[in-house]
């Protein structure tokens, strides 16, 4: 069963303490995997609980980059980019390729009620994603 | 970071020696009394001051204000400076918000001449000035007009009646930084930037309006037109998602190229470039553009606070016009001419949460404060004081003109929200005869005072050690949150 981003259980997606900012700490069994549980946490970061969000709005990416934190930088910029101007979020993501310099896919959300935060930015602050166990995990901070 | 790793040079000053770490290229100082301190080394910012001490290029010392705590690459609070032509330009070292900063208005008003008034003040503040997540406002823009803005900052404002000559005389750079490029600004920025003119976004910006407490300088708060007992108004906000498009662009460009000017850095947020590098200068292009912009936003919130004083109080007090004491930017790099081991030198000045403070004489003053020093101004936490400073000779000698910025925070925003009801805080403050008009009751409670440091304490330190000078304490009487 899908558990919530704020359900303390949920080890997939945490929010962590930053003194001025927010970040979110990530785990996934793959990349795609991580970078599915990123789009939601940041979707939750945006717009709390998008359980029931109508998701009738669809957005194809495609995205190139050096590495996999580049990557990944990009993929929730977009997100941030589409909050700020079209106030969507998108908290589902369907990944038809991805690998640790390149990402194609789409997403699909809504328009909440309201935004209950403003990203302005995705940070590469400390960014590496990391290998634990069978899996990976990475820390995002965001400027908010 | 512990407290074996540096040592007291004087009782508000300390140093981390650039034996620290093998990649420090510089010693790290920062400012604190005791207290601070231990605040300091309540989360990872010293760490980040000594990363900031490792960039090529860099001077004398990377720089901390009292005010320092966590941010992302630089410590925010952090000031560094790096040799001209052949050191670095870091736009982290800037911030996403770029020219984020603080204006204050002055009013020929007395506190007893609004006080019956102060709740219809507050709501036409927060009815006529754009505030909160995704609200756009009345000035909305096409990619000519907002190039025009990029270049020409404040004085766009002034051009179509919404700034006074004034205004932009007391406004750092005058208002409008010379050698913005918009050609160096992406698409995205200026879709970003469509209706955001003239609007205070979210986080930690307001505008508040606030009393004059008490005078710490005659002199100084005469030039300013301060007088105990007056009505002033702040104003904090930046260059809202203009800003941070161009950062975020030239972070990710940034990254492809630091490798191969041989850069080694211990967190890729600190990404940087020379100076005189394509990339380099194109950051400094439009990051001059995103500062304009910012002017501009400010300059035109203050002609909404002009109506909104209009709105509420014309016919019912003798003046409600409005002044500008001046504008000063706290996330800005800037090219400045400093003295460094006994020589003049040019150097890029990063400040990410830092006040230029520029001491008496210095020529980019305007006329009326250049023989007081620049005004600073340093937002407390909400509800708490706020302070009018001038920049000293100390400032020029011992910071590269730099001084705090705010309170600083040192609680994390979800501890904030978890610790404080925002409906409970907007009480408290209420039956403190603070009008309170916010954005959101879970914006309002990741901005409670208590997340904050003690901004008097914070004071204390910069005039203790003589990089600014107490002119004036201010208290709130009104909020407008973001």
């Amino acid at each position: 069963m899908k558990r919530m981003v704020d359900d303390p259980n949920n080890e997939d997606i945490r929010i962590i303490e930053h003194t001025a900012d927010w970040a979110l700490r990530l785990r996934g069994r793959d990349l795609k995997e991580l970078f599915a549980h990123a789009a939601e946490g940041m979707a939750y970061l945006l717009a709390g609980d998008v359980a029931s969000l109508h998701l009738e709005h669809a957005r194809d990416v495609v995205l190139e980059s050096h590495d996999a934190e580049e990557l990944l930088v990009l993929w929730l910029g977009e997100m941030a980019y589409w909050a700020e101007r079209d106030g969507l979020v998108f908290p589902e993501v369907i990944l038809y390729e991805i690998t640790p310099v390149k990402l194609v896919g789409t997403v699909r959300g809504g328009r909440p009620p309201e935004l209950q935060k403003h990203i302005k930015a995705v940070t590469y602050h400390d960014l590496a994603i990391r290998r634990i166990g069978e899996g990976l995990e990475v820390t995002v901070v965001f400027d908010v | 970071m512990k407290s074996s790793d540096f040592k007291r040079i004087n009782p508000y000053l300390y140093e981390i020696p650039a034996s620290h770490r093998a990649d420090m290229r510089v010693p790290a100082r920062f400012y604190a009394d005791a207290e601070l301190l231990q605040q300091a080394l309540g989360d990872k910012s010293l760490d980040q001051l000594a990363n900031s001490a490792t960039l090529p290029g860099i001077v004398a010392y990377a720089l901390a204000m009292p005010d320092i705590h966590q941010g992302y690459g630089f410590p925010i609070g952090g000031v560094v400076a790096t040799r001209v032509p052949d050191g670095v330009i870091s736009p982290g070292g800037v911030g996403y918000d770029i020219n984020c900063g603080v204006r204050l208005l002055g009013t020929r008003l007395s506190r007893q001449d609004v006080a019956p008034y102060l709740d219809d003040l507050a709501t036409q503040l927060q009815r006529n000035c754009p505030h909160g997540v995704g609200r756009g406002g009345e000035f909305v823009l096409g990619r000519k007009q907002l190039e025009d803005v990029a270049r020409k900052g404040a004085r766009w404002a002034l051009d179509r009646g919404y700034a006074t000559e004034t205004d932009l005389e007391r406004t750092e750079e005058s208002g409008c930084i010379a050698g913005a490029d918009p050609s160096k600004i992406s698409a995205r920025a200026f879709e970003r930037a469509g209706d955001q003119l003239g609007t205070l976004g979210s986080g930690n910006h307001f505008i508040e309006v606030d009393v004059v407490d008490e005078i710490f300088d005659d002199a100084a708060a005469d030039r300013m037109g301060l007088f105990t007992g007056q009505i002033v108004v702040q104003i904090h906000c930046g260059s809202r998602g203009f800003g941070h498009q161009v950062c975020t662009d030239y972070v990710a460009r940034f990254q492809r190229v630091v490798n191969q000017y041989g850069i080694v850095l211990p967190d890729r947020e600190l990404v940087c470039a020379p100076l005189s590098s394509p990339e380099g200068q194109d950051y400094l292009a439009a990051m001059k553009g995103a500062a304009n912009f910012a002017f501009a936003n400010r300059q035109l919130l203050t002609h909404l606070i002009r109506r909104s004083f209009e709105d509420a109080l014309a016919g019912k007090v003798a003046d409600c016009s409005i002044y500008q004491v001046y504008d000063i930017a706290h996330n800005m790099a800037k090219i400045e001419e400093h003295e460094v081991d006994g020589r003049r030198v040019r150097v890029c000045v990063h400040r990410k949460g830092a006040t230029r403070a520029f001491g008496p004489g210095s020529p980019v003053l305007p006329e009326i404060y250049r023989d007081i020093g620049q005004p600073v101004f340093v937002p407390g936490s909400m509800g708490t004081a706020s302070w009018v400073l001038v920049g000293t000779e100390g400032s020029m000698a011992q910071s590269f003109g730099s001084t705090c910025h705010g309170a600083g925070r040192m609680m994390s925003r979800s501890r904030a929200k978890r610790e404080v009801q925002g409906s409970d805080l907007r009480h408290e403050l209420e039956a403190r005869g603070i009008r309170v008009r916010a954005g959101s009751l879970s914006g309002l409670a990741e901005e409670a005072p208590q997340a904050y440091k003690d901004v008097d304490r914070v004071i204390e330190v910069v005039h203790g050690a003589g990089i600014a000078r107490k002119v004036a304490r201010l208290v709130p009487v009104a909020v407008v949150k973001g």
